[in-house]
């Protein structure tokens, strides 16, 4: 199956909005990021917003789009209602942050959190589709979650490293190494999906991905930049992390990567970075390999029988 | 109850593409969109003894319909009598229901009918006038044969209990399409 950039957009988009609303969430639970929860909130608004466009692209006629509400059993109208949830309960959130209401700020943090947790599992579900056996399984809603767990507490945590409260820092910096662990998870379990998927076909196999057309997206995009540069970058800045007893902004970095691609996708192989801008190279990782995976995502999708298309 | 559905006698198929052709005629299906199309399956085996056969392809109009189920506004649906249609006056080019099939055997139309989804209607106007479908009547090995599916004395039902019948994969939609072939070794689906 062609790409469908449109889509892939709007997956990557609501990816790291949800996983920006999921780390508020917990803020609200820990009763932390109270500093950074509006400009946040606004951004992971913004993506979702950015993205549902973005998703539009893909219709023929635009016109109708409401119409999508039509069949609640279809995968699809179920995401329009997820991203509706989300999306309002992200802007009463913006709105609240910004206003005195402690316990209601705390609530639509929660439902927005929820929303964010179950869209990318939703997006995802709706793919599982029998006729296209890279997809259909559990394992691409995941996919879905996983990755956008990855991008969005990385994101929050260099927006906490560069404007947010000192003391959010270390637990900042917990989540977005558990969201880096998370993604480079579910893209295992997806890479393995794949493998073992029904219906076994040359076009959605294991040796396509690793010696075939799509290898050097594979190796390259996936495995060192979206993978191994992410985990490296994290460990990296964790163990500075540990090593000064608490993080800073403006703790060197030495970043003695592995001297390959995650260098090339990495700047701080020149030497010392700071934690926040180890965090924005590790986010720019985690985009890239999102967008390669689901791009290989896609390329996979073959039908069990193509006939005429 | 009627339940519509075509056997396709593969045995008697000679490959002339006259269905594929009427079809579009019929159908005023655009340049570079097919309802239906004929494949070649083979040669198989080793020479000598080689065999080949023509599979005719379009929707297998299936009982368990995925089209219809991915479909978030109901344009696709599926009739009474089995045939599975898309109203155009619903669709809103998503293209769900392109990845839901399992055949490939649906496209995102842009040339005649604009952001919507084209597929083989089983002739629906026709057969809605007691009519068969264009590319039963106008093939020349009378190798497709349509009819009640749930009356055992109709053609299409006779065809399918006299030969050794096979369908296209199954993924759990149930083609309602059959393919009947004795002469040659099946070479897909089920």
């Amino acid at each position: 199956m062609a790409v469908q950039w449109p889509l892939l957009i709007f997956s990557v988009l609501l990816g790291a909005s949800s996983g920006v609303l999921v780390f508020l969430g917990i803020g609200e639970i820990k009763g932390c990021f109270k500093r950074v929860r509006f400009p946040l909130a606004l951004i992971a608004l913004v993506l979702l917003a950015v993205g549902g466009c973005a998703s539009a692209l893909h219709l023929g006629h635009i016109d109708r789009a409401l119409y999508i509400l039509g069949n609640v059993s279809s995968g699809l109208s179920k995401e329009l209602f997820a991203v509706g949830f989300t999306g309002i309960m992200t802007l009463v959130y913006v709105i609240l942050s910004r206003k005195d209401y402690p316990s209601a700020t705390r609530v639509f943090g929660l439902l927005a959190a929820l929303g964010g947790l179950v869209l990318p599992l939703v997006a995802g579900a709706s793919y599982m589709m029998p006729a296209r056996p890279a997809w259909d399984s559990i394992a691409l809603p995941l996919m879905y979650l996983g990755t956008g767990l990855g991008m969005g507490f990385v994101l929050a945590a260099a927006y906490v490293h560069f404007k947010g409260d000192e003391a959010d820092e270390p637990f900042a910096l917990k989540l977005a190494l558990a969201g880096v662990l998370a993604s480079a998870v579910v893209t295992l379990i997806y890479v393995v999906w794949v493998a073992v998927a029904p219906y076994p076909d040359p076009t959605r196999s294991l040796v396509r991905l690793a010696a075939g057309d799509l290898a050097p997206a594979f190796w390259l995009g996936v495995v060192l930049i979206g993978v191994m540069a992410p985990v490296v970058l994290m460990g990296l800045v964790w163990k500075r992390g540990g090593d000064a007893g608490a993080s800073s902004k403006d703790a060197p970095v030495v970043a003695a990567v592995d001297g390959g691609g995650a260098a090339a996708a990495a700047p701080a192989a020149a030497g010392k970075v700071s934690v926040t801008t180890a965090l924005w190279a590790t986010l720019a990782c985690l985009v890239v390999g999102s967008v390669v995976l689901r791009v290989i995502m896609y390329l996979v999708a073959t039908s069990v029988e193509q006939l005429i298309y | 109850m009627i339940r519509h559905t075509m056997a396709i006698d593969l045995d008697s198929c000679i490959g002339c593409h006259s269905c594929a052709v009427v079809c579009k005629q019929e159908n005023n299906v655009g340049l570079g969109t097919f309802y239906s199309k004929v494949l070649t399956i083979g040669p198989n085996g080793t020479y000598p003894d080689l065999e080949m056969y023509y599979l005719p392809v379009a929707c297998q109009h299936c009982e368990n319909p995925q089209c219809v189920s991915v479909c978030p506004t109901g344009a696709s649906y599926k009739r009474d009598d089995g045939v599975v249609l898309v109203d155009h006056s619903k669709c809103v080019g998503c293209q769900y229901c392109v990845m839901a099939c399992p055949y490939g055997v649906r496209t995102y139309d842009e040339a005649k009918d604009k952001g919507v989804i084209e597929k083989c209607t089983l002739c629906a106007h026709l057969i809605d006038d007691g009519k068969d479908p264009a590319c039963v009547r106008h093939c020349p090995g009378q190798a497709r044969i349509f009819g009640d599916a749930d009356d055992p004395e109709s053609k299409v039902s006779k065809m399918i209990a006299a030969k050794t019948t096979h369908k296209l994969t199954d993924v759990g939609n149930k083609p309602s399409v059959t393919f009947g072939l004795d002469k040659c070794e099946w070479k897909g689906g089920e």
